[in-house]
């Protein structure tokens, strides 16, 4: 990996949230009210007053490039404003309380996702047109067409209100209390249990099917054929031949699919009322609470960005063509 | 290649001797193309699925009747099925048959105007970008990489209340509110960037065909060489990306509903299944609220996406997924 090519992802990478940022600004400013509408209504405000009120915001210069600079000014300095829905806190602290259930799903959910969706692959693909093939690749193809909630529903029918093994939401037991630390991690564990099942089900069917057909490519490779022909068994051949350049092409992918994740896993959040940046996304959208709403889609997509410039990272460390 | 779309069923031409040769050969391209079809299992079962669907949501009301709404309902509380009620009643009382019938004509239209958005905007950035080059072409593809690295999904969340706040909920057009059209809007203003790079890439190496050097030898302009040209040569590929892409919009729209962007009026699946978690229906153990319309959004977005990647590996001919 040439220094050029660091630079140069790295660059990007950078431009790319900048232009995110930029978007952010322009669609607060896109929508309708604003801080001078709500004082032109009050007739006791003088002209004095409001221009004061205006020279304060900063409203009285222009919006490109006075504004503009000043909000991007603020967003890398990590003020992303306040909340209305939770009494003007910070949007960043708002951020922060709801991160740690997020990464602990999705990691977990992520870590299981792999294995069983590289390994379920690996063998429908290398038995490729036999009856596992099938059962598998069409078993990948239905949880592919499931969003995460149609998942998430009949799991709380069957395993939460009909055999009652887990509960129904949330993190935690309200009002319970523990007489040991290991019997609150057993509590949380419980109520992650069905969220997490969800969304690694959500995850396991798109990882097959990429790495059905990647294992379906590298099956063709001449290697194979060599390794076949020096009279290695079958099961030898797809371990140590076929799997770990089969590997290399998902590495990527799920690097950039980590980016994405988060998003596409808040509807698994709202059906456990999981209290993570998910239920914050749902419950800042029905509040119309929009500076939390411009923060979440801020954060989750500079975590796609990063998640891109990671997997071209790993790419050009494991693949020694690109130097482009 | 271009199967036949400038006259699809030879109405212009009375068919004289000289003629039929050119249909003919116009016409190979399409049955080799149908031939090939017509082993694939995977898409044949896809678009029997489809054409299912596709009849529910164009008469819902020959089938199950006028859209129950709360005044009209005709059962009691969640019940579960019955003889009367075959896929049970919702917390209103509605029938969950009726429901689930009318949502197929409300999701497939979303899907498919949000289809239209999508591949419209995606086919003309790409031909555009493809066929300038230049400058034009780096700004436009800057333009769709940035669109491609953002979460469609979370945008979307992010500009459906600002949207709607614009156009006002009352707001109406071609009979459709503003909730719903506020979706579409979304969906594909969020997601053409896949199309516009894969046709973009189909059109960088039809404009160096031979056709194109002649047509502009002869003093076509640019606008008539991508509309009478190159536009017929990409048409395959609109086709196979605008299946997969229904299929995508079936899914963003059933998503959008369930976290409460949807129109209550006009309940599609999503919708429905916002209804169900907001009364308690999973908690409660009500199945019959929640299959339904779960089960009808997968068989959708399954059919779309069968039948999607079955035309992308005949009609692309750089689709990476041989199998």
């Amino acid at each position: 990996m040439s220094a050029r090519y660091l630079v140069r992802k790295l660059l990007g990478a950078c431009l790319t949230i900048l232009a995110i940022v930029i978007l952010n600004f322009f669609l607060f400013r896109m929508m309708p009210g604003s801080p001078e509408r709500v004082l032109m209504r009050s007739p006791v405000i003088t002209a004095e007053a409001k221009a004061a009120a205006r020279a304060r915001w900063g409203l009285d210069k222009p919006l490109i490039p006075d504004q503009l600079v000043a909000y991007v000014e603020s967003t890398f300095t990590g003020d992303l404003g306040y909340s209305f829905k939770f009494r003007g806190k910070p949007v960043t602290d708002v951020l922060l309380g709801r991160l740690w259930p997020t990464v602990i799903l999705i990691g977990l959910a992520e870590f299981f996702a792999i294995i069983f969706g590289l390994l379920l692959g690996a063998y429908a693909g290398w038995r490729r047109g036999s009856k596992l093939d099938k059962a598998g690749n069409g078993f990948g193809l239905v949880l592919y067409s499931m969003p995460y909630f149609v998942i998430g529903m009949p799991l709380i029918i069957i395993f939460a209100a009909g055999l009652g093994w887990f509960p129904t939401s949330g993190a935690s037991t309200a009002g319970a209390t523990f007489e040991s630390g290991l019997a609150q991690l057993l509590d949380f564990g419980r109520h992650l249990a069905l969220p997490l099942i969800t969304v690694t089900l959500g995850l396991i069917g798109g990882y097959s099917i990429l790495m059905r057909s990647s294992i379906i490519e590298t099956r063709a490779e001449d290697y194979i054929t060599t390794a076949r022909a020096k009279g290695l068994t079958d099961g030898r051949v797809m371990r140590h031949h076929a799997f770990p350049n089969a590997l290399l092409p998902m590495v990527t992918l799920i690097a950039i699919n980590l980016g994405y994740v988060v998003g596409g896993a808040i509807t698994a959040e709202v059906v456990f009322n999981w209290p993570g940046i998910g239920t914050l996304t749902v419950d800042a959208l029905s509040a119309r609470d929009y500076p939390l709403l411009q923060g979440v889609f801020l954060l989750l997509s500079v975590c796609v960005v990063l998640a891109n410039l990671v997997a071209d990272l790993i790419y050009g460390f494991l693949d020694p063509r690109v130097h482009a | 290649m271009s199967a036949a779309t400038t006259d699809p069923a030879g109405v212009n031409g009375p068919a004289g001797p000289a003629p039929v040769v050119i249909h003919r050969q116009r016409f190979r391209g399409l049955r080799e193309s149908l031939g090939r079809f017509s082993t694939r299992t995977d898409g044949l079962v896809g678009l029997g699925i489809l054409l299912v669907f596709a009849v529910l949501a164009i008469a819902p009301a020959l089938f199950v009747g006028p859209l129950e709404t709360v005044v009209t309902a005709t059962g009691g509380v969640l019940e579960p099925p019955s003889m009367a009620h075959v896929f049970g009643t919702d917390e209103m009382g509605r029938d969950m048959l009726n429901l689930t019938v009318h949502g197929a004509r409300i999701s497939m239209i979303i899907g498919l105007l949000a289809t239209v958005i999508t591949v419209a905007v995606g086919a003309l950035v790409g031909i555009v970008a493809g066929y300038s080059g230049g400058r034009l072409d780096n700004a436009l593809m800057r333009v769709t990489d940035f669109f491609l690295v953002l979460p469609t999904f979370v945008l979307a969340i992010i500009l459906a209340p600002i949207l709607l706040d614009i156009i006002g909920p009352e707001a109406e057009l071609f009979g459709i509110r503003a909730t719903l059209l506020v979706i579409v809007l979304v969906i594909g203003l969020t997601s053409w960037a896949t199309t516009a790079r894969v046709i973009r890439s189909q059109v960088l190496s039809i404009k160096e065909r031979m056709f194109v050097d002649r047509a502009r030898v002869i003093g076509s302009g640019s606008g008539r060489i991508m509309r009478v040209h190159i536009l017929p040569n990409v048409v395959n590929l609109i086709i196979a990306q605008a299946v997969l892409t229904f299929a995508f919009a079936v899914f963003v729209e059933t998503t959008l509903a369930f976290i409460g962007l949807g129109d209550p009026f006009a309940p599609s699946w999503g919708q429905v299944l916002n209804a169900a978690q907001s009364a308690g229906a999973p908690g409660l153990g009500a199945w019959w609220y929640i299959v339904p319309p779960a089960a009808c959004v997968v068989l959708v977005v399954l059919a779309f996406t069968l039948l999607g990647n079955a035309l992308d590996d005949i009609l692309n001919p750089k689709s990476g997924s041989r199998r």
